[in-house]
């Protein structure tokens, strides 16, 4: 397991798996408060990335990882939720 | 092309062959799972194939074709007429396309709408299929792409650089995640990425009903590397992508080259030249030939040994006799060889006929004819040219017979006849050549009708005509001019008659013939020759040069002394055994300078011209020879009186003269 909850955070470790995505979902349903901390993630697999970009917790960083910090991340920041016209960046 | 091109088009033919064969056989018994089976393993192997290029439409279509026939095979679905038609259609556009690539080495422009239409009929015929989980794709606008490329982080030099861009959409499909694709591990793959956007596919749900294993998002980028890089990362999934190149040109305006989810925009058009075809050989036939190579070999030593003795003074009468030796054994191992050769380019009768079957029931299914079609003789062998130069005539013949032999239903069955018509297809082997004919039992072919066409077209003479028999008159279906452009269907043909059937039979050297009884049937029977065969000929000297005379023309040769040769008007005669013959100078025939006249008089070569008697006056016999002759081919095909070519022994060419035909 890739993802763990340590207190107020989400720690996403490693490669996250699609596995990943359900446990993910349960704790961000349960408190949308919480932080997901993306520093020591490897990869993001699709479904956990998206659930990110459909719950918008606050995120921690910077990711250690180049492709997450470099266009995961600022892809995130500005994903508009509502699937609205995204602001030009 | 490169080789494995080559060799994805000889197995997808046979694979797209097996497919149509087992779904024809499925249509008649649909419970026989093992055709089931075999289709789904036909064309799944062609997809797995198909991937290894860059052929998407294919992949699509066939996808959808290997899904409909997963669900068949599991007991889920009905096997009826419209999922078999269906199914065929996209093998049929897979074989078509198949053929496209063998010439152009890509898939035609309109291939990707075609994929994305197959793919769409055979989804709809999965109930339940994943149809409604495969996105459109929404046409490429690019509105996208231009803010992609104000957002894009490309370095300045880049942009200077005038380095094209490609721009990818990607819209994973939703349930994605179960086929284990990552769609962010792929764009994590993608080269030189410059830009990232990614967006919902459709609204967010609320948060409580979100689903985490269905895939919502749609992903967009831009990457300096190559259009073939980008494609490469995307390769499994290309359906799901459109790929636009971006030609940055000077200020900000963007021109986007659509290459979208199909073929490659601008692949380098591959096959150079004229595409080699490729034979499948029986191993078995390759060691035969290898055996002989190597006895050629040792015969060749032999051959050495025996020049390396003559040198050291081995005397006549020895040498002589090695001599005589080492060329009977050279002898039999040519012959071996020529056989062997020719046994590798024997091919079985199946590789055409089992196109066939398809054939018939498109057009029977045209023109709404019941046919029940049987072939027999399939494992038939003969020469490679043979079998394949007899697809287009066979299938002209079948086409006849399904428009023109068959009768409606309700006049069979007035007739006594089953309600279907039956035609047969049928290849034996006599002798040394092979006999193929096709057989129904329709209408048979009403010489009276024939009688009546034959004068309104004037392909003979009325009186002609008249003196006929019936069997003659039923003949006359294969005289040029026959069958007239008011006749020509989409089905009978595209303007080809049973004339053009003929003359294709005649080049392969065979016979076309008719047999028809009114009331009972047509058959139309081929005859051919197994093998391009050795020709003898015998060589003669004209004007200081060699021709070639095919020797089974030839009656005689003979020295006719000048007192015997007379004028007769303008031309010339001479009596040979109380028979008065006409005399043709050959040096005439091929406008060569006549040579200076012995005055003794001169040499002629006696051949069979039609039913009379020729003398062709020569300077001078040479050499009976074996030859492998060949056909003429390019611009000399249509060269008058010339057969065909060989080579001779020092390298030379000899050309070989239809002697009739110069005759005219």
């Amino acid at each position: 397991m890739s993802a763990r909850l340590d207190g107020n955070i989400i720690v996403l470790e490693g490669a996250c798996r699609v596995e990943d995505a359900e446990p993910l979902l349960g704790w961000l349903q349960a408190d949308r408060s919480l932080i997901v901390d993306l520093t020591d993630a490897e990869h993001l697999h699709t479904a956990v990335l998206q659930l990110l970009m459909a719950m918008r917790p606050a995120l921690k960083g910077p990711a250690r990882d180049d492709f997450i910090r470099e266009w995961l991340t600022p892809a995130l920041l500005e994903a508009d939720p509502l699937g609205m016209a995204p602001h030009e960046g | 092309m490169d080789d494995l091109l080559q060799h994805f088009i000889v197995e997808a033919r046979e694979l797209i062959q097996q497919a149509t064969d087992d779904l024809l056989a499925l249509e008649r018994d649909p419970a026989q799972a093992v055709h089931l089976g075999s289709a789904f393993r036909a064309v799944h192997t062609l997809k797995g194939s198909v991937g290894l290029f860059d052929f998407a439409p294919m992949g699509l279509a066939l996808h959808a074709a290997e899904d409909l026939l997963g669900i068949l095979r599991a007991g889920e679905g009905r096997i009826d007429g419209g999922v078999i038609d269906s199914l065929l259609e996209c093998i049929g556009q897979m074989e078509h396309w198949v053929g496209t690539i063998e010439q152009t080495g890509q898939l035609p422009l309109d291939a990707a709408e075609e994929g994305y239409r197959l793919a769409r009929v055979l989804r709809s015929q999965l109930d339940d299929g994943p149809a409604s989980a495969a996105p459109a794709i929404p046409e490429a606008d690019l509105g996208w792409v231009r803010e992609m490329m104000a957002r894009s982080h490309v370095p300045a030099p880049l942009r200077a650089q005038n380095k094209p861009l490609v721009a990818v959409r990607y819209t994973p499909r939703a349930d994605c995640f179960f086929a284990g694709d990552d769609p962010i591990a792929l764009l994590r793959s993608v080269p030189e990425l410059m830009a990232v956007r990614l967006s919902n596919r459709d609204p967010w749900p609320p948060a409580a009903e979100i689903d985490p294993f269905a895939c919502n998002i749609r992903i967009e980028a831009l990457s300096g590397a190559g259009l073939d890089a980008v494609k490469a990362a995307f390769r499994f999934v290309p359906d799901q992508v459109t790929i636009l190149e971006i030609i940055q040109s000077s200020g900000d305006h963007v021109d986007a080259a659509k290459t979208g989810p199909q073929a490659t925009g601008q692949a380098a058009g591959a096959a150079g030249g004229g595409s080699a075809r490729m034979l499948r050989v029986d191993a078995a036939r390759i060691d035969r030939l290898a055996d002989l190579v190597g006895e050629m070999v040792v015969a060749k030593n032999a051959l050495s040994h025996l020049a390396s003795q003559a040198g050291d003074g081995l005397d006549r009468k020895d040498l002589a006799h090695g001599l005589l030796a080492s060329q009977a054994v050279i002898d039999r191992l040519v012959a071996e060889m020529h056989r062997a050769v020719m046994d590798v380019r024997m091919m079985p009768m199946r590789d055409i006929f089992r196109r066939f079957p398809r054939a018939v029931r498109d057009i029977a299914g045209q023109l709404g004819k019941a046919i029940d079609f049987s072939m027999e003789g399939e494992d038939v062998e003969a020469d490679k040219a043979v079998v394949e130069g007899l697809f287009e005539p066979l299938l002209h013949v079948l086409r006849n017979a399904v428009g023109h032999g068959a009768e409606p239903e309700h006049l069979r069955l007035e007739a006594g006849k089953p309600a279907r018509t039956r035609i047969v297809l049928r290849a034996r082997r006599n002798g040394d050549r092979v006999m193929v004919e096709v057989e129904d039992d329709g209408r048979g072919i009403d010489p009276a009708a024939i009688r009546r066409a034959a004068r309104e077209r004037g392909v003979a003479s009325a009186d002609d005509i008249e003196r006929m028999s019936d069997a003659e008159v039923v003949e006359l279906i294969f005289a040029p001019g026959f069958s007239t452009a008011s006749e020509v269907t989409d089905l009978s043909g595209r303007g080809v008659g049973m004339d053009a059937v003929r003359s294709a039979v005649e080049r392969l050297g065979g016979q076309a013939s008719v047999r028809s009884s009114r009331g009972r049937g047509a058959t139309v029977h081929l005859s051919l020759p197994l093998t391009v065969v050795m020709t003898r000929i015998m060589a003669v000297r004209v004007s200081g040069e060699l021709y070639g005379i095919p020797l089974d023309g030839v009656v005689e040769t003979a020295f006719v002394p000048a007192s015997r040769i007379l004028p007769v008007r303008g031309a010339e005669a001479f009596v040979l055994r109380d028979r008065t013959l006409p005399l043709v100078r050959l040096a005439d025939l091929l406008d060569l300078p006549r040579p200076a006249e012995p005055h003794s008089g001169m040499k002629v070569v006696v051949m069979a011209v039609g039913d009379e008697l020729v003398g062709i006056a020569v300077d001078g016999f040479a050499e009976r020879m074996d030859v492998l002759m060949r056909p003429m081919t390019g611009i000399l095909a249509g060269a008058p009186g010339l057969m065909g070519t060989t080579l001779l022994g020092d390298g030379s060419v000899l050309m070989i003269l239809d002697v009739p035909e110069l005759i005219g």
